[in-house]
């Protein structure tokens, strides 16, 4: 009990210590700092053990029984989930906090700098161990707020603005969040995960809206949910404060890609028997989830920022993970955000290295290999055609058969074998690309990566669905909720192959300089939709003219109210 | 007399006897504050040492505790001029009828909030411009309140009770009788408008805990209508404001007409209503107060538009007024949220719609609030201006603005409110309409 308080606790006092703590001078200060940061990954670790081997643990600081409980339910619930996400939480943090040492050394601001990420990383512990959804809201309110201070710089309008969007945006999404509190409670009368959860599948309600119009009680609170969840992962079409918030520091930018955009997947991930328990809501996380990683994707491939386009990559990828929570793969999505969370870190805090790079050195990056470029030998074509598209499908087909796998029947084992297909495509795609490396090279290293991720998916993956579900009938009941009408479901892994199989051989053609014959319609809507992904789709601009808008309506309401501005 | 029956007299008795003490100290401005402070002090002590004897009100405790506190932040804030010196005499006379009202039984209550609306009435005239007609309406509408306050008593029900609901309305603002809220905080010198943001509505809520179960149906769903209303109307007039007390007035009419909303939908107040009167006016309160150091300053008609990046010269002020900003607009863990989410989870709200129009309330003061103080605290540092932090008296008044919100959010329930009180407003649980 006392190690799961510990973890929060000891980030708390690496806050306070780099405000107030001794030393003599700041940057001593901020290091001494940092060991309760590694202290609290520890604890950490020491939890998530903890709770594997002996269930999970709950602390309360208020008395269930009693109304006269504290406006603010302070207590922790721990499990598997939770502990997972405090070790990934931790674990980031101990990189950023070590990093900005370095980054902030001699910044007249690093002091309040530093305690502001651990105060980060305090809230974001204290979110992922709540015991009910009112400390979870609360501790999620505070964030946007945070996020909004460590994302501006006092003098800096444009960062001022991004941060103002920022907080804005994540605010409607909280009112939603808020309303689906209340609702819940007002129908299950109790905020307590477990409680909640047993009474929304002990008892269904309806709601009927008007005549005629009727959804269930789980339908209506998850959908509100499901909107706060939007808010914070940057799901469309409340996506762009994420690009808005693109001028904070560096470690900023590796602390929110890597924990604070998880929330989202986190939120649904804790909330999943209250989420399992809504087809309407599953399917509408899917739609949202694909539309934004289709359209984050494709934004980012048009973007010529650095930080803009690992933005968008993330926008893209929290699209994937609420997709996957969509499909009912929960333990997929909390896989792929763990794995995201790092991958980003990494890279978000190496950018500067590679701007840096770029400004010293005016020919980085090397552009002489480009006369020189062999384009792709038959050898390697031949492997990533056979690891891209036939071996899949024999992984496919002897689960069918020698596994006995009801492929036909369940549409999660599909999702699963559809994901590694995917994946390695794109990840073989991309070694493609590696053509100054010798052939052999490089078939290699599509066979290793097909094996990895087939291993990842096959195995890692399993056991960690296993690991945080343990129950497997409750995580074949989420697929059942997120199943989809099998035409539409068929369709979609029929058009998703054959997009992935056109763009395999549009690639391949175009590196051989063969002449690609393509519609002249679809030559021209790639060059009309390039202006508008490279603009974000204007969504900023749409923002700027709500906003103008809305205080346009406010100031001629005023003007025509007899009140006292004027 | 009985012992219980002398303690209402006693607190309102102090702050009274505070004024006289106070006088002969007019003709030195910093002895006249400290005076009018030390009554504040001695007032507060005495409103905890005997809160136990009072009869405990509907709404719990947390009003009484929560007047003298005000009264003290509103003179500790202000600067120590000659001008201010009545200001904080009379906060300490209003501070007497209201505590009368808030403690005292029915005709000496009632006589205390004739006295203190006439009072308030007389003193806007007093501050009265050819500039500024529509104080004319604040005017009225005090008057109104007086009027209605001694109907309320005078006629039979029904028409007792809808007396009494206006008089409420005037107090505690709701749309339409809302000018005399915007006319007090606007137009009134000193300490007072930072005090009367949390005395007028505190006294409102007091005499609707004995109306508001009275009224008829329909009398209850107009006011929840207007309520809706004024939580809009509130709301939008604060976007389009560029003054900042007028901003802080119509904001805070946005806040209480929610509590106006589900005042009309439950048909009772209950101590989680008072918490969030209480807090909605002592956020707005240490506003006021912040706004007043600026005033202090730059001057009392410095343009808002022409200040900024006061985050780097006076890192004191941008630390406290950001943390009552998000006090302000109800974010946790202060105390308008706890308020705030015991209200929305405790009353029963009868619309979707209803619902809807309290939440946008509550998500447009994020938008207000925020630009005010963005505006205020960031952007560029400007060479023409002198950036002073606080004084010890400014970040003394405030910092107690900030820690109170900050405990009201954080303390139990009961701390103000007996278990037995709370449970009669305990969550429905159900909601009977809409199970199938």
């Amino acid at each position: 009990m006392t190690l799961v308080l510990l973890v929060p606790l000891l980030l708390l006092a690496a806050a306070c210590i780099a405000v107030f703590g001794p030393g003599g001078s700041e940057h001593a200060r901020a290091k001494m700092a940092a060991y309760p940061v590694g202290a609290a990954f520890l604890g950490a670790l020491a939890t998530l053990y903890l709770v594997t081997t002996g269930g999970a643990v709950s602390v309360r600081f208020y008395d269930l029984s009693s109304v006269a409980s504290f406006a603010i339910p302070i207590g922790f619930y721990v499990d598997r989930l939770s502990a997972v996400m405090m070790t990934l939480i931790t674990g980031v943090s101990v990189i950023i906090y070590t990093y900005s040492t370095g980054y902030m050394y001699q910044d007249r601001h690093a002091r309040r700098y530093l305690a502001m990420i651990c105060l980060t990383d305090f809230v974001l512990i204290c979110m992922v161990s709540s015991a009910n959804l009112m400390m979870l809201f609360l501790f999620w309110q505070v964030l946007s707020y945070l996020l909004y201070v460590l994302a501006h710089n006092h003098a800096h309008a444009g960062t001022l603005a991004g941060a103002f969007k920022t907080f804005t945006l994540l605010r409607v999404a909280d009112t939603a969040f808020l309303a689906g509190i209340a609702l819940a409670y007002h129908l299950y009368g109790t905020l307590e995960f477990q409680e909640l959860f047993l009474r929304a599948a002990e008892t269904p309600v309806v709601l009927s809206f008007w005549p005629g119009v009727e959804l269930s009680g789980a339908t209506v609170v998850t959908l509100l949910l499901f909107a706060g969840a939007m808010g914070k992962s940057a799901q469309f079409p409340i996506h762009f404060w994420l690009p808005g918030s693109l001028f904070a520091p560096t470690p900023v930018h590796a602390l929110l890609h890597a924990g604070i955009i998880n929330a989202g997947g986190f939120l649904i991930n804790r909330l999943a028997p209250l989420f399992g328990l809504s087809s309407t809501t599953l399917h509408v996380a899917f739609l949202i989830g694909t539309l934004t990683a289709v359209l984050g994707a494709s934004m980012m491939l048009a973007q010529n920022d650095i930080k803009k386009t690992l933005g968008f990559s993330t926008i893209g990828q929290m699209g994937y993970m609420i997709m996957e929570c969509g499909l009912g793969a929960f333990a997929l999505a909390v896989f792929h955000l763990i794995a995201h969370g790092l991958f980003k870190a990494t890279v978000f805090l190496n950018c500067g290295n590679v701007i840096h790079k770029a400004r010293l050195e005016p020919h980085f990056p090397h552009v002489d290999h480009q006369i020189e470029e062999p384009g792709l030998s038959r050898l390697t074509w031949l492997t990533g055609s056979m690891t891209t598209l036939f071996i899949p499908l024999l992984i496919l087909l002897v689960t069918h058969g020698v596994l006995r796998i009801p492929l036909l029947e369940s549409q999660g084992t599909v999702i699963f074998l559809f994901f590694i297909w995917i994946t390695s495509s794109q990840a073989i795609l991309t070694l493609t690309r590696l053509r100054q490396v010798a052939s052999w090279k490089v078939s290699a290293a599509m066979l290793v990566t097909l094996l990895f991720i087939v291993f990842i998916y096959l195995f890692a993956v399993e056991s960690f669905t296993e690991f945080l579900y343990p129950n497997p009938e409750e995580v074949a009941s989420y697929f059942r909720t997120a199943a989809l009408p099998n035409w539409l479901f068929d369709l979609m892994i029929v058009t998703a192959t054959v997009l992935t199989i056109a763009s395999w051989s549009y690639l391949y053609m175009s590196a051989h300089g063969m002449t690609v014959r393509m519609p002249a319609w679809i030559e021209g809507l790639r060059i009309r939709l390039y202006l508008p992904f490279m603009n974000r789709l204007y969504a900023d601009e749409l923002y700027a003219l709500t906003g103008q808008s809305i205080m346009r309506l406010v100031h001629q309401l005023d003007k025509h109210e007899r009140g006292w501005s004027r | 007399m009985t012992e219980g029956t002398l303690i209402p007299w006693l607190l309102a008795g102090i702050p009274l006897l505070g004024v006289l003490a106070s006088l002969p100290f007019r003709s030195d401005p910093e002895r006249l504050k400290w005076s009018a402070i030390v009554w504040g002090v001695i007032c507060l002590g005495s409103v905890v040492g005997f809160a136990g004897q009072v009869a405990m009100p509907p709404e719990g405790l947390l009003p009484l505790y929560l007047l003298p506190l005000a009264a003290i932040i509103s003179i500790l804030g202000q600067p120590v001029y000659e001008e201010h010196g009545p200001s904080w005499m009379l906060t300490l006379l209003i501070l007497g009828l209201g505590l009368s009202v808030v403690s005292s039984p029915s005709p000496l209550s009632l006589l205390s909030l004739t006295l203190l609306l006439i009072l308030i009435a007389v003193l806007l005239y007093r501050h009265h411009s050819a500039l500024w007609p529509r104080s004319w309406w604040g005017i009225g509408a005090y008057s109104l309140g007086a009027a209605f306050a001694v109907v309320s008593v005078a006629a039979d029900p029904p028409l007792s009770s809808v007396a009494s609901l206006v008089a409420c309305a005037v107090l505690l603002p709701l749309v339409p009788f809302h000018d005399g809220h915007l006319t007090a905080l606007t137009r009134l010198p000193g300490s007072l408008p930072s005090f009367i943001v949390v005395l007028l509505p505190v006294a409102g809520l007091h005499r609707l805990v004995a109306t508001m179960p009275t009224v008829p149906d329909s009398v209850a769903w107009t006011v929840s209508l207007f309520a809706l209303l004024g939580a809009s109307y509130g709301a939008l007039k604060a976007l389009a404001q560029s003054r900042v007390r007028l901003l802080l007035a119509y904001g805070s009419l946005s806040f209480f007409s929610i509590v106006w909303w589900f005042a009309a939908a439950s048909r009772m107040v209950t101590p989680r209503s008072a918490l969030l009167v209480g807090t909605i006016g002592l956020a707005t309160s240490g506003l006021m107060i912040g706004w007043q150091v600026i005033r202090t300053r730059y001057g009392d008609d410095v343009d808002p538009q022409a200040i900024s990046g006061l985050a780097t010269g006076m890192p004191h002020y941008a630390v406290l007024l950001s943390l009552l900003a998000l006090a302000a607009m109800g974010l946790p863990p202060f105390g308008v949220f706890a308020g705030f989410m015991g209200l929305l989870l405790s009353s029963p709200f009868p619309s979707l719609f209803g619902l809807f129009v309290t939440l946008l309330a509550w998500l447009a003061a994020s938008w207000y609030i925020m630009q005010m103080v963005q505006r205020l605290l960031f952007g560029v540092r400007r060479p023409e201006l002198r950036y002073t932090d606080l004084l010890r008296t400014e970040m003394a008044s405030l910092l107690i603005v900030v820690l109170v919100l900050l405990a009201l959010g954080l303390a139990p329930a009961t701390l103000f409110t007996p278990e037995g009180m709370l449970l009669g407003t305990a969550p429905t649980g159900e909601w009977p309409t809409w199970n199938r």
